[in-house]
């Protein structure tokens, strides 16, 4: 969906103002010195492009969801243009302000950029309205459709979503690969995860529960593709341990894996964080996780 | 969520001089020249209905000194790190005051300048009408609300004689990677000009804890700088730097810039991406830098070499060795058929012509380049081998032999190279051929080290060690943080290279490592 912005003169009216969510900060500051005109003196065109609608992720903390955004000259002469993005409480996103230069119509280009969801675990599913301003115009709403938590039944995954942690984690991967629900090594790029320190360990990942839960079955999931088989990039050596009232307790010790996947079942425990603790991978260099699940049993 | 902007605290100094303005009777006199006194006479913030947020939380700044003037400049952000700073869509006039005292009793110059959205409401006032060679305090006022004072000094006049200039040049100011002492040093001495050599920004992410200063920063700095409010977001961090404050309000800049203020080594300019994250950068980069509106940027073009005179005792051509460079990659290795092709060059052909004839006319006692990047080479692997700096001159061999040759040819006088960007301090003499040690000596080349970036050094280590071993024209070398405080006089240019005690606390103790002296008419650098 395009909307076309169009701005022929500047534009000083106390409705645009006021429409802008980013500038209310700035309000007493307007009451004291606006009115003098002035404005961003573009006589440009300029094309935003963005959704009406996000279908976002439940509101869980590694789950993320966001949108794009454009913005193309459409006029013979470069310009600059500010998009301000605004969403409503308690939403967030990662930008709320994208200024660009953006050069004339013939050169064929598009500003972009990805904006991040963010919302806080207690967030009532349902639609959100968010507000896109060109050069203080609004521009765009788009709706935010905010999904309701995974059902947590007796056969739930407890770590789906919920917040990862890592020793360290590698610039080309994301820390919430590993919870992301994700279990395709196919997909390992964009959906794993591995630590940033070659060739040292112990590296460790892990996740916090949502609350204490009662814990008996991990499923991990390493590298294991045609092209990258687990025997050759997997995890080879790594304790699963969970954290209980009295302190980690190692439920698995797994040696020489060449397996994608490894399952611990243990006797059943009340626990509010689990990881995996690698001392070395089959090529020695990285610990890579696909997906670490949690089950009660 | 984003973390709440954190506020850098005025410096005692200028917290000390807004009071001591606030209750001067002849401060009340000049402001009544302006009206608005309401405004001020509360200055505790009640005032009723004010704006009481502070709009200088980034400081003043002064630059590019001229006999007759001086560009003022600050900038509106009562929220640095907010989007616009926390202003809105609406334009601002600023007033701003110079006077021959601290105190504001005998203004002689007064306006009313214009922050406007589209530059991040900076202001850029270019004041003529000054008396050359003379020391001036300005400040700004918005609202009810006053600016720090800032202190700077207007160039002599053409064709005077000069007794003395003491100028410090600076760069590469890496703030994830430690504080600014050698700034707060910088400000305390007493300098009539500063040259700011590049790198005053750093444009890849920013850890939320705030690397070496362990200071929480809002997650919107933790990305690569490319769109113009990235690039504005860095440049309001990194001017809240109390240290970096100070240094500004304590003298008039020159600045030019190197490859951090858009990107590391920069790319091929051939992509669309790439010319648009060039005019984001610059236009960042000029808003926040004291420069007049004739060096404003059009889109990816930056007019930024220029030319400023200090009467008879010396003229400085800042350079530009990044825009009109042929490319190069950044990595360190032998010289080969690339870096001797006369075709390539460093600076451009219009700008190669443009120093030969400016230093060939000048009359000048010390003909100044103050520029980015090593002019000399630094061979930094032992015994036959080689390896220089492929993004420095000596990447460009062609284009450097045409400038020493062109200035050899025409017999300019006491040529003195200043560089930054390598980390590092060195002194060295430049030779005609630097292969020939009985080549003939047509300069001298100065180096200031970072004034943060890379984190504590040493004084000497296995890298500088063999610089030195290898290159006979390499004078000194040195290894730790700091800057270049110099006393120009006919007889002679003395350079003191202050080095900071460590750049992981602010108030670290600043001293000199080492005295330098090029004398006039002497060809080489001497103890």
């Amino acid at each position: 969906m395009t909307t076309m912005h169009r701005r022929t003169k500047v534009l000083a009216g106390a409705g645009a103002a006021a429409l802008l969510v980013t500038s209310l900060a700035g309000a007493a500051f307007a009451g004291e010195w606006g009115g003098r005109g002035g404005g961003p003196g573009h006589h440009s065109v300029v094309a935003l492009s963005a959704p009406g609608r996000v279908a976002a992720a439940p509101p869980l903390p590694c789950l993320s969801s966001s949108f794009g955004v454009g913005l193309t000259n459409t006029s013979d002469e470069p310009v600059f243009a500010d998009l301000d993005l605004a969403v409503e409480a308690p939403l967030s996103l990662s930008r709320r302000v994208l200024s660009t230069y953006l050069p004339a119509a013939d050169a064929g280009y598009t500003a972009g950029a990805e904006v991040e969801v963010r919302m806080p675990r207690d967030t009532a599913p349902g639609s959100y309205l968010a507000t896109l301003s060109l050069d203080g115009e609004p521009a765009q709403r788009i709706t935010v459709e905010v999904a309701p938590l995974p059902e947590r039944g007796p056969d739930a995954n407890l770590a789906l979503g919920e917040q990862a942690y890592a020793s360290s984690t590698h610039s080309n991967v994301r820390l919430c690969g590993g919870v992301d629900g994700n279990t395709d090594s196919a997909q390992w790029g964009a959906s794993g995860t591995h630590d940033a320190t070659s060739g040292v360990f112990p590296d460790t990942y892990g996740v916090n529960l949502a609350e204490s839960a009662t814990v008996g079955r991990v499923e991990l999931y390493t590298l294991d593709s045609a092209r990258y088989p687990a025997a050759r990039m997997g995890l080879r050596d790594v304790d699963i341990q969970v954290h209980t009232a009295e302190g980690w307790r190692t439920v698995e010790e797994v040696r020489g894996n060449e397996a994608g996947h490894i399952t611990a079942a243990f006797a059943p425990v009340l626990a509010d964080r689990v990881q995996v603790v690698t001392y070395d991978s089959n090529d020695h260099k990285y610990s890579r996780i696909v997906e670490l699940e949690v089950y009660a049993s | 969520m984003p973390v709440p902007p954190k506020y850098a605290k005025p410096s005692k100094a200028v917290a000390a001089g807004r009071r001591r303005f606030l209750t001067g009777t002849g401060a009340a006199a000049a402001l009544a020249l302006s009206g608005g006194l309401a405004g001020v006479a509360t200055a505790d913030g009640r005032a009723r209905g004010r704006e009481r947020r502070d709009p200088f939380t980034l400081g003043v700044a002064s630059g590019d000194p001229l006999p007759d003037g001086v560009v003022l400049w600050t900038r509106l952000a009562p929220e640095p790190l907010e989007p616009y700073g926390g202003m809105p869509r609406s334009a601002v006039q600023v007033e701003w005051q110079v006077a021959e005292d601290e105190r504001f009793r005998r203004v002689v110059r007064a306006g009313s300048a214009t922050a406007r959205p589209e530059y991040s409401h900076t202001v850029h006032v270019d004041v003529r009408g000054l008396r050359p060679w003379r020391h001036y305090h300005y400040r700004f006022r918005v609202g009810g609300q006053l600016s720090p004072v800032g202190r700077t000094r207007t160039a002599p006049s053409p064709g005077t004689e000069v007794p003395a200039l003491d100028l410090a040049f600076a760069s590469c100011q890496n703030w994830t990677a430690g504080f600014y002492p050698a700034h707060g040093d910088l400000a305390a001495r007493d300098h009539d000009v500063v040259f700011f050599l590049g790198d005053y920004i750093y444009e890849n992410p920013i850890p939320v804890d705030g690397g070496a200063r362990g200071q929480q920063v809002p997650a919107e700095v933790g990305v690569d700088c490319v769109t113009l409010d990235d690039y504005r977001l860095r440049y309001a961090l990194y001017k809240q730097d109390p240290d970096l404050k100070a240094a500004h309000a304590a003298a008039p800049w020159v600045v030019t810039l190197d490859d951090h203020e858009v990107e590391n080594d920069w790319a091929p300019r051939d992509s669309a991406e790439w010319v648009v994250r060039q005019a984001n950068a610059f236009r960042a980069y000029w808003e926040h830098m004291p420069l007049r509106w004739d060096r404003l940027p059009q889109g990816p073009d930056l007019p930024l070499y220029r030319r400023l005179a200090f009467g008879r005792l010396a003229e400085f051509s800042v350079l530009d060795t990044r825009q009109y460079r042929s490319h190069a990659d950044g990595g360190w290795r032998a010289p080969d058929a690339d870096t001797l092709d006369p075709a390539r060059t460093l600076i451009g052909q219009a700008q190669e012509r443009w120093i030969l004839d400016g230093l060939g006319a000048s009359s000048a006692r010390w003909n100044v380049l103050a520029q980015q990047v090593l002019m000399m080479p630094t061979d930094a692997a032992a015994g036959a081998a080689q390896s220089v700096a492929m993004g420095t001159w000596s990447g460009y061999s062609a284009s450097r032999d045409r400038v020493l040759g062109g200035l050899h040819e025409r017999g300019v006088d006491n040529l003195v190279v200043l560089t930054g960007d390598v980390h590092a301090n060195f002194a060295g003499d430049l030779r005609r051929d630097f292969g020939d040690p009985s080549s003939p000596v047509v300069g001298s080349e100065l180096v200031c080290t970072s004034i943060s970036s890379d984190g504590d050094g040493a004084d000497a280590d296995d890298w500088t060690r063999t610089i030195l071993a290898e290159n006979p024209h390499v004078a000194y070398a040195n290894h730790e943080r700091g800057y270049v405080s110099c006393r120009i006089t006919p007889r002679e240019w003395t350079a003191h290279y202050r080095v900071a005690d460590t750049v992981t606390r602010r108030d670290a103790a600043v001293r000199t490592r080492k005295s330098l002296v090029i004398g006039n008419g002497v060809a080489g650098i001497r103890d």
